[in-house]
């Protein structure tokens, strides 16, 4: 088993990044407020949507180096959640995982 | 007199390779090492429960260098890898992974088939001229390209170029993960020197040994064989012929099946189930294959109970009947009438419903019977709401408890009811 912890609480996102997607601009998370604490996401995992109802959710998986975090934005509410924080277990990502890493290894 | 029909002989298909087979391997696990990147690198695990005894249905390449397979328990799994990562299935991201592979291959030919959640397969045949101009290998890499820009850096897929189905398949599983692989008439003998009967997709135990008792031990004399001994003395049915021309280079897989059942199983959580319990999960089942029945705008006349004892017994019981049903509230009836009669003196493990004889809903006639359109009305009214707040907003009592414990899974094979199973994610 991993380590897992549910939070699903409201958080604040403060700041934001965009990335070049095949089409258009892709917009993700760079800096959590969540309980007095500030985390700075190094990389996105990936971004999938889905639904509630007829409710649109993005969800947003983030990593700051040191854990994994799963973010939920309700495109209808406007509001992003903090599904849950895991791997706090283990150690830090191993740069040569990094998606600059790999992306570099695969055009070399 | 009856004239002796002349054995089938055919040389192999030198016609182009221009079917391709793109296989995400590992595609549940790879895609959880894409979402989490704290995962990349580590053996994980992917199961439908967080339970010891729960069926891994994916591996990451890492755990199966350490010998896990999939198939196996996760607690046989953590033996042989015991750092191992269990993670549960998510169906959304695996979905949004999925919808990316279909519009990349859709952007190269409209002949694309889905063989399951993970596989496609595209047909070039009458694009080569206009559109794709370039060769098969060069737009098999720009896939593997286009699939790492899309979804992320981690995601990786085997692909198989060859004339039919079953040689891109296995093309696809010679050079895991992230290979490229073409069959073609001119190197067809060299790869299957190299294979065993077993590592051809379709050749399992039974299957080898079949073939083993006539005599082929290898690929290649399994393709040297006569579509007459095949056909009379190996598989005694057509399907020998199939073989023949399918190792050969011919398509014979192109068919397209319709759905003959619809219906859900589920492996008891509770060892010693109650009366109770046993008729809570059934009316989820029965619930949840109605559900599926209208999805598909189907109704059954039949409907089929299955169970399975503690002690390995199994016992089944179906039943055809005169009018079509469709409503949740009439398969659990029906279901209900099969399942009072099953023995009793032991405790049942499993248990499947099936609905059989399936036709077009007929939803849409109005009834000369009134209690017929108020159920119509009822099961729509339901459906609308429940389609608008999310799955089960209304529901019956009955199977309450069930809903807590029993939860719509990622499918093996089908992708028939991926939209569905995401409206319940």
């Amino acid at each position: 088993m991993e380590n897992v912890v549910a939070i699903n609480k409201d958080v604040n996102i403060v700041a934001y990044y965009f990335k070049r997607g095949t089409k258009r601009l892709r917009c993700f998370p760079k800096k959590m407020e969540w309980d007095g604490k500030n985390v700075i996401f190094t990389e996105q995992g990936l971004r999938h949507p889905t639904k509630k109802g007829q409710r649109m959710i993005h969800v947003f998986d983030m990593t700051d180096g040191s854990a994994d975090y799963r973010l939920e934005f309700d495109a209808q509410a406007l509001t992003w959640t903090l599904v849950y924080i895991a791997d706090q277990a283990f150690s830090p990502m191993d740069p040569q995982y990094a998606a600059s890493n790999l992306s570099a290894a695969a055009t070399a | 007199m009856p004239q002796a029909t002349s054995a089938l002989q055919l040389p192999l298909n030198r016609a182009p390779a221009l079917v391709m087979h793109i296989d995400l391997n590992s595609c549940f696990a790879t895609v959880e090492q894409q979402a989490r990147p704290l995962l990349r690198g580590r053996p994980i695990a992917i199961t439908n429960r967080l339970t010891k005894n729960a069926c891994v249905v994916a591996a990451s390449y890492e755990a199966k260098v350490k010998g896990v397979k999939v198939g196996m328990t996760f607690g046989a799994a953590k033996v042989l890898a015991p750092d191992i990562i269990m993670i549960e299935t998510d169906p959304p991201k695996y979905h949004h992974v999925y919808q990316i592979l279909v519009n990349i291959m859709r952007s190269y030919s409209p002949n694309i088939v889905m063989k399951s959640i993970d596989e496609g397969i595209i047909d070039f045949s009458g694009t080569r001229e206009a559109v794709n101009k370039r060769p098969l290998t060069v737009i098999g890499y720009e896939i593997k390209h286009r699939l790492k820009e899309e979804v992320g850096p981690w995601m990786k897929c085997n692909i198989g170029i060859a004339p039919n189905r079953f040689l891109a398949k296995t093309a696809a599983s010679l050079h895991k993960p992230d290979g490229l692989d073409i069959i073609d008439h001119s190197n067809l003998r060299k790869i299957l020197s190299k294979l065993k009967l077993t590592d051809l997709t379709g050749v399992a135990e039974r299957n080898q040994a079949r073939l083993n008792a006539c005599g082929i031990y290898t690929p290649l004399q399994f393709l040297n064989a006569p579509a007459d001994l095949l056909k009379r003395h190996v598989f005694q049915s057509v399907c020998g012929e199939d073989w023949y021309k399918r190792l050969r280079g011919y398509e014979v897989d192109d068919f397209e099946s319709s759905v003959k059942t619809v219906g859900r199983q589920f492996v008891l959580d509770d060892m010693q189930p109650s009366e109770e319990t046993l008729r809570s999960r059934l009316a989820y089942l029965c619930e949840t294959t109605a559900i599926k029945l209208r999805y598909k705008d189907l109704c059954a006349r039949g409907i089929y109970i299955y169970l399975l004892y503690a002690s390995g017994d199994a016992w089944y019981e179906r039943r055809m009947f005169k009018s079509t049903f469709f409503s949740n509230a009439e398969v659990y009836r029906r279901a209900t009438l099969l399942f009072n009669r099953r023995p009793r003196g032991d405790w049942v493990r499993m248990m499947a419903v099936s609905c059989y004889g399936l036709e077009p809903s007929n939803m849409a006639q109005v009834s000369l019977l009134d209690e017929v359109n108020r159920e119509v009305w009822l099961t729509e009214t339901v459906d609308q709401i429940n389609s608008q707040f999310g799955e089960f907003t209304v529901t019956y009592a009955s199977s309450l408890k069930a809903k807590s414990v029993v939860s719509q899974k990622i499918p093996f094979g089908s992708t028939r009811y991926f939209e569905l199973l995401l409206n319940r994610a």
